[in-house]
């Protein structure tokens, strides 16, 4: 059965969507081989720190939001202002960390195509779905065994027959 | 450059900057093409229109059917249609692959070495190739159509004369009264190969007013083509119609195995379908031959009153070549006179409306008036 909508068993001839060559606006000119291997490797490194940015989301981020918003709490005396500026902070870090992931991921394509790849898309989707899959179950245990959270004034350890 | 400048040359263009980009293509393109002015060739008598559909489909038929099956070597139906409309026998009506090669088979069948074959000149082309083909003489007899230059060329040798009637390139034509005298005057051992390919074109005198000659005078031997008026040129049908007692040499004629079915079937079509055509192609030759002789009385030119699609003429400032060339300038290929010997003239095509203003205004630009 078909199910590809932009298959048309060859009644159009035209490129399927999505699959056009990247279109310069001069023609590149591309480094030696030598100068490619280098670019392969910033690219490596690029990924490497997207990562790390990605990971950034699941740990220290939401350690430095509650770090902030329990001083302020301790300061101040009001949990309700900690509670604020934790999130206020987590979501300004979310974002400027997606920012900085965005611009990460277009210098890593155009280092790519520099290494000589037909680098088409940018991989940040991929980076994000998998720091999530590797984040979140982390987190979770984090915050259920050892974090020492209480949920409405009972110990989760507790609640889950931990002691 | 430097090492941003290195990495930025990678930035693929947007989705809107390439869209962009094939919208000025397409504009340029656009430019292009409107301001391209294509050449206006004037240069063949061939109809410059596409063949009438019918005859198109008809052919198409022909050819996706059984093709794998000889045709009919006689071309019998075609041959009693066209014996029908001229009102001559079908034995004596002969189909070949345009007249040309039917003209070439009867100079065959015809002349014998160190015969002779007479020919108006200027005149078509083939005449002279197909004397020589035969191993024959050629002779052309200038001056035009004139039945008395002809008749004093005549010699014990002459065993042929090929008229080209209305003539290419000159647009003469000799009328019934004037052939029947041609060929009352011409000796016993005389055929006239009478080469009706343009006579389509003539308004001079009633179509087919010659076949009215066939019954009178077994020698003769009219030719017809489908590749003018008709506009079949690529399909190469041709006829040649004969008088009593002729059927023997229409046989030696006529292509040994006859010609292709489509062939076949798109002439038969073309007879059927084209009569309409046929009528509204003369009369707009005729009036624009008639517009285009009016218009040439206002340009230092000379030219022949014409009952083809064509135009005969002379600059009285340039020869034909240079003539032909600056047309050539101004986007208009016409045929010059040299490739019938003659320097002085230039061979035009009769054909739209809009082709005789460009012939004109292409006319002014090389005479400089």
């Amino acid at each position: 059965m078909r199910t590809d909508p932009s298959e048309t068993g060859g009644l159009f001839v035209t490129r399927r969507p999505g699959t056009r060559p990247v279109q310069y606006r001069t023609a590149p000119r591309r480094g030696d081989a030598r100068r490619r291997r280098l670019d392969g490797f910033v690219g490596a490194g690029l990924l490497a720190v997207m990562v790390l940015v990605n990971l950034c989301f699941w740990g220290p981020l939401p350690l430095a939001c509650l770090w902030i918003g329990g001083h302020l709490q301790y300061w101040t005396d009001s949990v309700g202002l900690g509670l604020l500026a934790a999130f206020v902070t987590l979501g300004g870090g979310l974002l400027l960390g997606l920012m900085a992931l965005k611009r990460l991921d277009y210098a890593w394509i155009l280092v790519r195509r520099a290494a000589g790849h037909d680098q088409r898309e940018g991989v940040i989707g991929k980076i994000f779905m998998i720091c999530c899959m590797i984040g979140v179950p982390i987190f979770g245990i984090w915050f259920t065994f050892f974090s020492g959270a209480t949920l409405g004034g009972f110990d989760v350890q507790s609640m889950l027959g931990g002691g | 450059m430097g090492l941003l400048d290195y990495y930025r040359q990678f930035a693929g263009m947007t989705d809107e900057e390439v869209t962009e980009q094939l919208r000025e293509q397409a504009d340029e393109h656009r430019r292009r093409a409107l301001a391209r002015i294509e050449e206006l060739d004037l240069s063949r008598t061939t109809w410059h229109e596409l063949p009438h559909p019918d005859v198109v489909n008809a052919v198409t038929f022909a050819a996706r059917g059984a093709l794998n099956v000889a045709p009919d070597p006689t071309a019998e139906e075609l041959r009693r249609e066209l014996g029908r409309r001229n009102g001559v026998e079908p034995d004596r009506v002969a189909v070949g692959h345009g007249a040309a090669q039917l003209l070439s088979a009867a100079a065959q069948a015809l002349l014998e070495p160190d015969d002779e074959l007479l020919t108006p000149w200027p005149s078509y082309g083939l005449y002279p190739v197909m004397a020589q083909r035969a191993g024959a003489q050629a002779t052309p007899v200038p001056g035009g159509h004139d039945p008395e230059r002809l008749l004093a060329a005549v010699t014990p040798a002459t065993r042929a004369i090929a008229l080209c009637n209305p003539n290419d390139p000159t647009g003469e034509h000799l009328d019934a009264p004037a052939l029947r005298a041609l060929l009352e005057a011409l000796p016993e051992h005389v055929s006239l190969l009478l080469d009706e390919a343009l006579a389509d074109f003539v308004t001079a005198e009633a179509s087919g007013a010659s076949l009215q000659l066939l019954d009178d005078h077994p020698r003769l031997l009219i030719f017809r083509t489908f590749s003018k008026a008709y506009g079949l040129a690529g399909l190469r049908a041709g006829y040649v119609l004969g008088g009593p007692g002729s059927e023997p040499l229409l046989a030696r004629i006529a292509p040994a195995l006859g010609v292709g079915l489509p062939v076949q079937i798109g002439a038969l079509e073309a007879l059927r379908r084209c009569d309409t055509q046929l009528i509204q192609r003369r009369a707009a030759v005729a009036a624009e031959r008639e517009r285009l002789l009016d218009a040439l009385q206002e340009l230092p030119l000379d030219a022949h009153p014409s009952e083809a699609n064509l135009l005969w003429l002379r600059s009285t400032g340039l020869s034909g070549s240079e003539l032909t060339v600056r047309l050539q300038r101004s986007g208009v290929r016409v045929m010059s006179g040299t490739t019938v010997g003659d320097e002085h003239h230039v061979r035009v095509t009769v054909q739209s409306a809009a082709a005789t203003d460009r012939l004109l205004d292409a006319l002014r630009t090389a005479l400089g008036v």
